[in-house]
């Protein structure tokens, strides 16, 4: 009887298995060893926009696909000039409105390309409308196609969404186009918190303190942050809600009270407090309630970082006489050290796939972003020759770091990938920018 | 040539920001309690626009090694003959080497003046502030800082200074006293400054 209803379920099952594997075709296998690049190509995005208004939305379109798709280090990319296709690059008159439904994929094969990006932007009556579409060119066949409607502003939103949109239909994997990035900035004057999209766009201003704010970090779920600020005299810490912008201070002991991390299930805050007379880690819960001291010795112990998995918790010890990295368990047992080599290191932040923890360190010759495994083998020098690199943050699939550098004299946000390679510089402003922390989910604070 | 006249320079700033204070202390010591609550102010407003840590950041413009010492010197022989309810605060700084928040023989000097000034003063409250360099991350060296601060209460008290008179801050690295360019600059950086409180 047991056989029987076994089988039963299995056969009952089978569609949906099998719809699950045909469905979840991987074009590109990102995690295999013997991972190449994925030749893609961009075709030129086509604008229909009244003659008198053209502001070559066509061209930023693509360059916005473009870039983004570069930093995912994904693909080898094809932007040519011109299409190769008999009709591409010429406008379809304004009645017709949509991009032809198949293209002609010889000409896009011939340059090597096996997917194919087109995309037609409208811009009308004050709407700004993006068709895009991305084919499969040896199989001649539509992967996905979208469409988005908004206001002229969202352009690069709507982009950034069809690229989270590629990203997942050939690797599988969540894109991080549309996540944003906290920083600290004395673009207005004093330290205030900022926000901007990942890629250095829309910035706007968070907070007016007009005082020393220092350390954001948001919650999980994209929702909240806290962070620590001299609003009220003293290093206090406040949380607010990034969604009503309401705003409450969580804990105020004596002393120091910084360095928030945010446990993975969000449920949790290690900190740092000097309340008992030195710098220790503690954990508490995000309302302030809950208090567990972790760290019990006479050194300076300051910025935790949780492991992905909540199992274990990185920080800042002196105790072997300058500043390394060590590790602990969550509950504060069994305190190992993680770093010997370089001097003054800091600011630990535990990559989200677990295999790294980034921190910075004088090592290199100068102050430089530094990466090792949880081990503590195979210790890598990221940056070189960008000036006095600091505070390094994780992007949300783990492949990517931002960190301040003042290459360019006041410190600002720069992005690089986990090798040190591509190197994008993000913050343009006046001031000087740091504590750039990379908010893992895509979430729109009202 | 130039080095005479800069001196000329710095002991005027320096008479008139001591005559300064002189005013400002002799009209507070005539009113008692109240002056409590005023004497803050008075000290502020010479924080703010401070004559003396302009000084020396010039003199090291020119030879370095001799520029610094006599700089405190002098503001210290000149402060308390003048007036001995008045105390430059700013010229009893004390300065730390990196990583590190020990007292100098020289800082265990500035704080024995400052405690047997409280202690002569009987009222009237300091603020310790700790602060450093910029190598490193700042949650590292908000820390360093604190101990900076807690390494001077802790003398303060230890030489009989009462523990309600003392309130500790760090600022680690956001208060830099001059732009972190070079190393003789994050060395003036590594310090601990006193302000009155309320």
């Amino acid at each position: 009887m047991k056989k029987n209803y076994l089988i039963l379920l299995v056969l009952l099952l089978a569609p949906f298995l099998l719809s699950q594997i045909l469905w979840a075709k991987i074009y590109i296998d990102i995690r295999s060893p013997s991972f190449r690049k994925f030749p893609i190509a961009l075709s030129p995005f086509k604008a229909l926009t009244p003659p008198s208004q053209d502001m070559k939305l066509g061209e930023r379109g693509r360059e916005i696909l473009r870039e983004d798709l570069d930093i995912s280090g994904f693909f080898s990319l094809l932007t040519p000039e011109t299409s190769p296709e008999k009709t591409g690059g010429i406008p379809s008159p304004p009645g017709e409105g949509t991009a032809p439904e198949s293209p002609d994929f010889q000409p896009w094969a011939n340059l090597g390309a096996e997917a194919l990006v087109t995309g037609v932007i409208t811009y009308q009556d004050g709407s700004l409308t993006l068709e895009a579409r991305l084919y499969d060119v040896v199989k001649k066949e539509l992967i996905v196609g979208k469409r988005y409607i908004g206001e002229m502003t969202d352009l690069s939103r709507m982009v950034h969404r069809f690229a989270d949109e590629i990203i997942f239909a050939l690797t599988g994997e969540q894109g991080f186009f549309q996540t944003k990035i906290i920083f600290v900035s004395t673009a207005a004057g004093n330290k205030e918190l900022f926000l901007m999209d990942w890629d250095g766009r829309n910035v706007t201003q968070l907070t007016h303190h007009k005082s020393i704010i220092l350390s954001p970090r948001v919650s999980p779920d994209g929702t909240k942050v806290v962070f620590t600020s001299y609003k009220m005299g003293n290093p206090d810490l406040f949380i607010k809600d990034l969604r009503t912008g309401e705003e409450r201070r969580i804990s105020s002991y004596p002393g120091l009270n910084m360095s928030p991390a945010w446990s993975p299930d969000g449920k949790r805050l290690a900190l740092t407090l000097s309340k008992d007379g030195n710098p220790e880690i503690y954990t508490m819960n995000p309302d302030g309630s809950g208090l567990v001291r972790l760290t019990h010795n006479p050194a300076i112990d300051v910025s935790p970082t949780w492991s992905p998995d909540g199992q274990k918790i990185a920080f800042v010890s002196s105790r072997g006489g300058n500043p390394q990295i060590y590790f602990m368990e969550a509950n504060g047992q069994n305190v190992q050290r993680l770093t010997f080599e370089g001097n003054y290191n800091t600011h630990p932040s535990w990559s989200p796939r677990g295999d790294r923890i980034a921190f910075d360190a004088t090592l290199g010759g100068g102050r430089n972003i530094c990466t090792i495994r949880p081990d503590g083998s195979d210790l890598r020098v990221l940056s070189a020759n960008l000036g006095k690199c600091e505070m390094p943050s994780w992007s949300p699939d783990g492949r990517n770091l931002i960190f301040s550098s003042d290459r360019d004299g006041q410190p600002h946000i720069f992005l690089m990938d986990a090798e040190g390679t591509r190197i994008k510089k993000l913050t343009f402003q006046r001031g000087s920018d740091s504590y750039s922390y990379w908010i893992p989910r895509a979430r729109e604070p009202k | 040539m130039l080095k005479k006249s800069s001196w000329w320079l710095v002991i005027l700033v320096y008479v008139v920001a001591v005559g300064f204070l002189v005013t400002g202390c002799s009209k507070k010591s005539m009113i008692k309690d109240e002056a409590a609550g005023r004497q803050a102010p008075a000290v502020e407003a010479k924080k703010e626009a401070p004559p003396a840590p302009m000084a020396p950041p010039k003199e090291e413009a020119q030879p370095a090694p001799p520029a610094p010492a006599p700089a405190p010197e002098a503001k210290v022989e000149a402060a308390p003959p003048a007036a001995p309810e008045a105390i430059d605060l700013v010229g009893l700084r004390l300065q730390f080497a990196f990583d590190d928040y020990s007292l100098s023989s020289k800082s265990k000097e500035n704080l024995e003046k400052l405690a047997g000034w409280m202690k002569k003063a009987e009222m009237g409250k300091i603020q310790i502030e700790g602060h450093t360099c910029d190598i490193g991350t700042n949650e590292y060296n908000l820390a360093l800082g604190e101990r900076r601060a807690n390494s001077a209460r802790t003398y303060l008290e230890g030489l009989g200074v009462s523990s309600s008179r003392i309130s500790t801050i760090s600022y680690g690295e956001e208060r830099p006293l001059v732009p972190n360019t070079d190393e003789a600059n994050r060395s003036k950086n590594r310090r601990d400054e006193f302000v009155m409180a309320k």
